[in-house]
């Protein structure tokens, strides 16, 4: 029985361990807006960030409405400062895109 | 014969066995040779290539380097220029004003003395004249050393007879409609932001107000009269450039934001503070959604000296969270000296928690505390002289709550909407005001101390404006005040007194017309018109004032006041404004 139960918990520890939800991860960074383009349709973008610490780019997916309505309107623009959570498993979909600034 | 042709023909071969392979060598060696000069050229070319990268990353970098440096990239410049005129209706009640009272019986007085320097007073009699002069002059001395409630009983009931005598001088102003047909008035606002470096910024705008034709408010304060409310007596720190005065540019706002510290979302800001013009006003003012700087425009509309620190909390069941602690300094007193200086330093602190900030909706909680409140701030040439703080009052806590957003496509526009919340709470001390009659926190009448007890008001601002794709933008707000509600925003742009203070309801109506013109000098850019209606129908006497008990508008009937009590108060306005 109990070695029935270890197989069990050893099996729900791996499942849990290699799931798809585990390995996808949530990466954060601030940088600098270098670039954005929005796709023809209008409902998605992508921004291209120059991060602050080192200075290596990422290009993140935008697909929320309030961002991109952001774009269209030009309240956040190239050289906006951006603090963005995106999820790096999904092409680098944007969770949170919003300008540093704090007062 | 065959046989030599044959020989011959055998040494041709071999000749020509000899020399082929002599020249396939021959075309090798060359090949070899164009080979290696090739190599060499595109080695050669090579060189050029990075040589020619190496360049162009130097050119690169400095390019970068020059655009970091260059103006554009590291300050933005800003502002506005704002052309309104309002034509304004009051309906007053029938009052004693005090400092005309006091003016009546120092000139009278005055006058049976030089009349009769030696003779028994006309109205203090059997006292001489000279006594009853000197009489007053010992009982205004007298008042001023008055600091507390039990203090102010005391000097009342041994001065019964001069408090009874003024009756006779009273300055009674019967009931009247003051209008203004059209008050011109002018502000102009430069907005300077610059990146001083990493994760640190400076922010300043510089503004002018003033009304057309005139240095001072006096349109405002009621000239030569008691002044309507306490916030519009005269210009004081809080409300500098906030309320048309003069044509000096003043400093409204310069302070130094350092953010994502410890590599957080948290961010430290000191300086004169972004503490006016708060939400939901962005949508009658018709600026922008409003950031984490400022705080509810229902409990503080301010210009504050003081600093923030807060912190934005990734959940992403609260989109936008973020916590924030605020103080300020409302007045600062000095150097202490016991027999000089009494009075404390006035404070200010809040703690902001808004736990949902998107720019579809904005949830916020608040809670302040006004610390070692003054009777009257620092103001020069009003109605009542040159005013100071003279004592300090007690505290006061607001709290507040709130939620504002917006609706897309609602029929053919976006509905914005907002609902406010507050509370006022305050905790008298023992002390009373000498300058206003003995009034303390929300307590007593002139020269009718009350024993200090704490005083609840309630206030509530709702509102909506609907957005068309024609850029026309139109809105209705109301709000309610109670009898004790008391606020801290003299620092609004409503030019009877701050509506938002008002122990009554308001309401307003206004409708913007953007002008559907390309942005030049920057993408928030806009021309437009607003054109505006305002009702306040006064409950309570008092509205932004904490000095002093509030008395019910229709029990108003002739006592003592420092104010001109406003029953009913309309202003109809138009601006001009341009953003850029």
């Amino acid at each position: 029985m109990l070695k029935k139960f270890t197989v069990a918990a050893a099996l729900a520890v791996s499942v849990i361990a290699f799931s798809p939800i585990a390995s996808a991860a949530d990466v954060k960074m601030v940088g600098a807006i270098t670039d954005i383009k929005m796709a023809p349709d209008g409902k998605s973008a992508t921004a291209t960030l120059k991060n602050v610490k080192g200075g290596a780019e990422v290009t993140i997916l935008i697909k929320d409405d309030v961002t991109l309505d952001k774009f269209k309107d030009k309240r956040i623009v190239k050289g906006d400062e951006i603090r963005v959570k995106y999820d790096d498993a999904a092409g680098n979909l944007s969770s949170s895109f919003k300008k540093t600034a704090g007062c | 014969m065959k046989q030599q042709q044959m020989k011959r023909a055998l040494l041709a071969v071999l000749v020509s066995g000899m020399f082929l392979p002599l020249g396939a060598q021959a075309a090798e060696a060359d090949l070899l040779k164009k080979l290696e000069a090739l190599t060499k050229e595109v080695e050669a070319l090579k060189a050029q290539v990075q040589a020619q990268q190496q360049t162009t990353k130097q050119v690169a970098d400095k390019v970068e380097m020059a655009e970091s440096k260059s103006i554009g990239k590291w300050l933005t410049v800003g502002g506005d220029y704002q052309f309104r005129v309002d034509s304004m209706r009051g309906e007053t009640k029938t009052y004693t004003d005090v400092v005309g009272t006091f003016a009546n019986a120092q000139n009278a007085l005055q006058a049976d003395f030089f009349g009769n320097p030696v003779g028994v007073s006309t109205y203090f009699g059997p006292m001489t004249t000279s006594q009853a002069l000197t009489g007053l002059m010992a009982f205004a001395q007298g008042m001023t050393a008055v600091q507390t409630y039990s203090q102010a009983q005391t000097f009342l009931g041994a001065n019964a007879a001069m408090v009874g005598g003024l009756v006779g001088f009273a300055s009674t102003v019967p009931t009247y409609k003051p209008k203004n047909d059209t008050m011109y008035s002018h502000r102009f606002g430069l907005d300077l932001s610059a990146k001083a470096a990493q994760d640190v910024s400076v922010s300043a705008r510089l503004m002018m107000y003033k009304t057309f034709g005139d240095q001072t408010m006096d349109a405002l304060s009621n000239g030569s009269n008691a002044p309507f409310s306490a916030d519009r007596v005269g210009v004081f720190d809080g409300t500098l450039s906030h309320v048309p005065s003069d044509s000096y540019l003043n400093v409204d706002r310069a302070y130094a934001t350092w953010n994502n510290l410890f590599d957080e979302d948290m961010w430290f800001s000191v300086g004169r503070r972004p503490s006016t013009n708060g939400a939901p006003t962005n949508l009658k003012y018709n600026t922008e959604w409003p950031g984490r700087g400022g705080t509810p425009a229902l409990l503080v509309d301010y210009a504050f000296d003081g600093m923030t620190l807060g912190y934005g909390f990734d959940i992403d069941a609260l989109p936008g969270a973020y916590a924030k602690v605020c103080y300020g300094r409302g007045f600062e007193s000095g150097f202490r000296a016991p027999l000089m200086n009494s009075i404390q330093d006035t404070d200010m602190l809040g703690v902001a928690f808004v736990p949902i900030d998107t720019d579809r909706m904005r949830v916020w909680l608040q809670w302040n505390r006004g610390i070692n409140i003054f009777d009257a701030p620092k103001m020069t040439n009003t109605y009542f002289g040159n005013t100071a703080p003279s004592i300090n009052l007690g505290d006061i806590d607001w709290f507040g709550a709130g939620i504002m957003g917006k609706i897309k496509n609602v029929g053919s526009g976006d509905l914005n909407y907002f609902a406010d919340f507050g509370w006022s709470v305050t905790h008298p001390n023992q002390n009373v005001s000498a300058n206003f009659g003995f009034q303390g926190l929300l307590t007593g009448a002139f020269f009718q101390p009350e024993a200090p007890s704490d005083k609840t008001g309630g206030a509530v601002l709702l509102g909506v404006r609907y957005d068309l794709p024609s850029k026309t933008k139109i809105g209705f707000e109301y709000n309610y005040g109670s009898k004790n509600w008391i606020t801290f925003a003299p620092a609004s742009a409503d030019m009877w007194t701050s509506k938002v203070g008002t122990r009554g309801n308001v309401y307003e109506a206004y409708v913007i017309q953007e002008l559907d013109a390309k942005p030049i000098s920057s993408f928030a850019s806009k021309t437009f018109f607003r054109l505006g209606f305002q009702y306040y129908d006064f409950k309570y006497t008092g509205s932004n004032n904490w000095v002093g008990a509030p008395v019910k508008i229709s029990d108003v009937n002739g006592q003592m006041m420092t104010m001109t009590p406003l029953s009913k108060a309309y202003d109809l306005y138009g601006t001009v404004e341009v953003k850029f």
